[in-house]
C-alpha cells in the first residue's frame, strides 16, 4: 500500500468507527443470575412429563437419537413409563413431537445445575415435576429479547 | 527434546527436516494450538518463508458416516448436524433431501420456503463466524467480537423459528417441524436493517482498513484454473472467478422461485474471499426479505405423513403450527436404492449419498463436506509466503476442521 493520502483517510475512518462504538457501545451483556432472559415461545428446554395422559406406548424412547429417554419399570404399572437421562439428552424435541398423547412437553427452563451425575437421571416420578430455573426461583429480574435496528438486540423487562 | 546443532551453538528442534540442509525447519502447529482448530499443520520453513504445508486432519475423528449407518434414519439428522454446528440447518438439509428422494415424499411449498429462510439465516451466521475467526487470526479482536456479537442476532432469529439456538433439527423428511412464529417478519426486518449498517462498519474498521488490506491483498492467490482443477467449493471458488453455486445447480428448497445474485470476484486472493462473504451476507438478507414476502399459505408438513395422524392431532398441528410425527417416524424404512443430493452451505457445497436396503437403517451413508474439499488449499496456497501470512490465508479460507473429520 503505497497510497499515503487515501490510506490516511481510510485509517482515520477505521479509528473513527472504533471511537463511535467506544462512546456509544451496543453491549448485550446480561447479568445472570441477577437477570434472566426469558426464552421465546416454543423454546426447547427441559422436558416435563404428564403421567396421566401417557398410554405407555414407548414411542418417545424409540425415537430418541441420544438414547436419553428410556422406559422404566414401575411398581404399579405392567408397562414402562419414560424417564430421561440429561447427561445424554440433546434437547432435539423428537420425543415431544412423536408423543401421540401430548404427555411430554418442552418447558422454557434451561439453566438448571445438578450437583451429582446421579441427579441428572430423571426417573418417571421426578420427570412429572415442573422444572424450576434456579435464577427465577432466586428472584432474578426477567428480561425479554427485543430486536432493534439500531442495536441489533436489546433486553427489556418482561 | 532439543539438541544443539554444531554450528554456532544454535538450538534447533530435532524435527529439522531431512530434505535439504538444516536451514529447512519443520514446525508443527496443533492439534491443540488455539489457531489450528482440531487439526495439525506440518509447516516447513526456510527462514520465515513457507516451503510447504501438510494439513494433517483426523484429530476430531468422529466417524459420523459409520455412526449414522448404525441407527434409524431419523436419528441421523441430529447426529449429522453436529458436523458443522455453526451452520446446522444447511448441513442437514442435504441429508433430508436425499432421504426424501428415497422415501418418495415431497415437502409442501410452505415448507420449502421455511427451509430457505432458516438456511439463509444459517448462512449469515456461518459467514459471521468465519469473518470473526479471520479477524482474530490477524489479531483484530474488534472484528472477532463484533462478528460474534452480531451472530447472536441471527442465532436469536433461528431460535425464534426453531426453538433452539444452534442445533435446530428443523427439516425432517416431509417438511419442517415448526411454522413461522407470529411477528417473525418484523423481527427479521429489524435484524436486516441493523446488519446492513453494521456491514458498512465492518468495511470501515476491517476490510477497508489499510492495515488489514496490507495483510490480505495479493496474498494466497488461487487462480481460476487451479480452483477448478482442485475441486474447490463455496465462496473460495467464487472468489477465483468461477460462478458455481449448488443453490443454482440443484433444485432444492425455494431457490428456483427467488431472485438472487451469486457474488463472484476475479482476484482470487484472501481479500476477494472475504469480500465475497460480505456480498453473500447481503444476498442472503435479500433472500430472507423475499421469502417473508412471498411465502405461500398451506401446510408445512407433507400430507403423506399428516394422513397417518389421528384427526385431533392433525387439527392440533394446523392450530399450533408445531408438527406431530406419526408413529412410523421412529422406524422409517428406507426402500432399496440410492439417492444423492447436494446443498450449498456457508462453507460451500455439501454432497450426500444414501443407500437404502429396505431396513430402517441406511445401508450406506456418505458425506463429502466443503471443508474436506477445501483443506487441500493449505498445501497449494501457502508456499512462498511469509509465515506471518499463514493465519491470514487460513482465516480467509473459512475452514472448519470438525467438518472435514466427518
Ligand atoms: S429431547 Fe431428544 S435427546 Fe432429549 S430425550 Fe427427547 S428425544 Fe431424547
Ligand atoms: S410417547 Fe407419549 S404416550 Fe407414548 S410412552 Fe412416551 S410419553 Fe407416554
Amino acid at each position: 500500500m503505497s497510497k499515503p493520502v487515501s490510506s490516511f483517510k481510510l485509517h482515520l475512518r477505521a479509528v473513527a468507527t472504533g471511537l463511535k462504538y467506544l462512546l456509544f457501545p451496543n453491549r448485550i451483556t446480561v447479568y445472570y443470575p441477577e437477570e434472566y432472559v426469558e426464552p421465546p415461545e416454543g423454546y426447547r428446554g427441559l422436558i416435563r412429563y404428564y403421567p396421566e395422559r401417557c398410554i405407555q406406548c414407548g414411542l418417545c424412547a424409540m425415537i430418541c437419537p441420544a438414547s436419553a429417554m428410556k422406559m422404566y419399570r414401575t411398581k404399579t404399572d405392567r408397562k414402562g413409563r419414560p424417564g430421561v437421562n440429561y447427561q445424554r439428552c440433546i434437547f432435539c424435541g423428537f420425543c415431544v413431537d412423536i408423543c401421540p398423547q401430548n404427555a411430554l412437553e418442552m418447558t422454557k427452563v434451561h439453566d438448571v445445575a445438578y450437583e451429582s451425575l446421579n441427579e441428572l437421571v430423571v426417573p418417571p416420578e421426578r420427570f412429572s415435576q415442573e422444572p424450576v430455573s434456579p435464577a427465577v426461583a432466586g428472584g432474578a429480574r426477567r428480561l425479554k429479547t427485543v430486536f432493534d435496528e439500531e442495536r441489533g438486540l436489546r433486553h427489556e423487562l418482561a | 527434546m532439543l539438541r544443539s546443532s554444531e554450528a554456532g551453538g544454535v538450538v534447533y528442534s530435532r524435527l529439522i527436516a531431512k530434505e535439504g540442509d538444516e536451514s529447512t525447519y519443520e514446525l508443527f502447529i496443533g492439534p491443540q494450538h488455539p489457531a489450528s482448530g482440531h487439526m495439525r499443520f506440518i509447516v516447513r520453513l526456510e527462514g520465515d518463508i513457507i516451503v510447504s504445508v501438510d494439513p494433517d486432519i483426523g484429530y476430531v475423528h468422529r466417524t459420523m458416516e459409520k455412526l449414522a449407518e448404525g441407527r434409524e434414519v431419523i436419528k441421523s439428522i441430529p447426529l449429522l448436524e453436529r458436523m458443522t454446528i455453526i451452520d446446522s440447518h444447511n448441513v442437514t438439509l442435504g441429508l433430508v433431501r436425499a432421504l426424501e428422494k428415497l422415501l418418495d415424499v415431497e415437502p409442501p411449498p410452505r415448507a420449502r420456503y421455511l427451509r430457505t429462510l432458516l438456511s439463509e439465516i444459517n448462512r449469515i451466521a456461518s459467514h459471521l463466524y468465519g469473518m470473526g475467526i479471520a479477524g482474530i487470526m490477524l489479531n483484530h479482536s474488534t472484528m472477532f467480537m463484533w462478528a460474534f456479537g452480531d451472530r447472536e442476532v441471527w442465532i436469536q432469529l433461528a431460535e425464534d423459528l426453531s426453538g433452539s439456538r444452534l442445533t435446530h433439527t428443523y427439516s425432517v423428511p416431509g417438511g419442517v417441524r415448526r411454522d413461522l412464529p407470529q411477528g417473525f417478519a418484523d423481527k427479521a426486518e429489524k435484524a436486516i436493517r441493523y446488519m446492513e449498517k453494521r456491514l458498512r462498519d465492518y468495511m470501515a474498521i476491517f476490510l477497508d482498513n489499510p492495515q488489514v488490506r496490507a495483510r490480505y491483498e495479493g496474498v494466497g492467490v488461487l487462480r481460476k484454473s487451479e480452483a477448478s482443477r482442485l475441486g474447490i467449493v463455496g465462496p473460495n471458488l467464487r472468489a477465483s472467478g468461477i460462478r458455481y453455486d449448488a443453490r443454482l445447480a440443484e433444485d432444492y428448497a425455494a431457490y428456483s422461485e427467488l431472485e438472487f445474485e451469486v457474488p463472484v470476484r476475479e482476484e482470487g486472493d484472501a481479500l476477494a474471499r472475504m469480500l465475497v462473504r460480505v456480498e453473500e451476507i447481503k444476498q442472503s438478507m435479500s433472500i430472507i426479505r423475499q421469502v417473508l414476502r412471498k411465502i405461500p399459505d398451506g401446510p408445512f408438513f407433507s400430507e403423506k405423513y399428516l394422513r397417518l395422524l389421528p384427526p385431533p392431532l392433525r387439527e392440533q398441528v394446523a392450530k399450533t403450527g408445531r408438527v406431530k410425527f406419526p408413529g412410523v417416524f421412529a422406524s422409517l424404512k428406507l426402500p432399496e436404492g440410492d439417492a444423492v443430493s447436494r446443498v450449498e452451505m456457508g462453507h460451500g457445497e455439501i454432497f450426500y449419498h444414501v443407500t437404502g436396503n429396505g431396513s430402517t437403517k441406511p445401508y450406506r451413508l456418505r458425506v463429502v463436506t466443503p471443508s474436506f474439499r477445501n483443506v487441500i488449499l493449505f498445501r497449494y496456497l501457502m508456499p512462498g509466503h511469509r509465515f506471518m501470512d499463514f493465519p491470514a490465508i487460513y482465516g480467509s479460507l473459512d475452514y472448519f476442521p470438525p467438518e472435514a473429520d466427518r
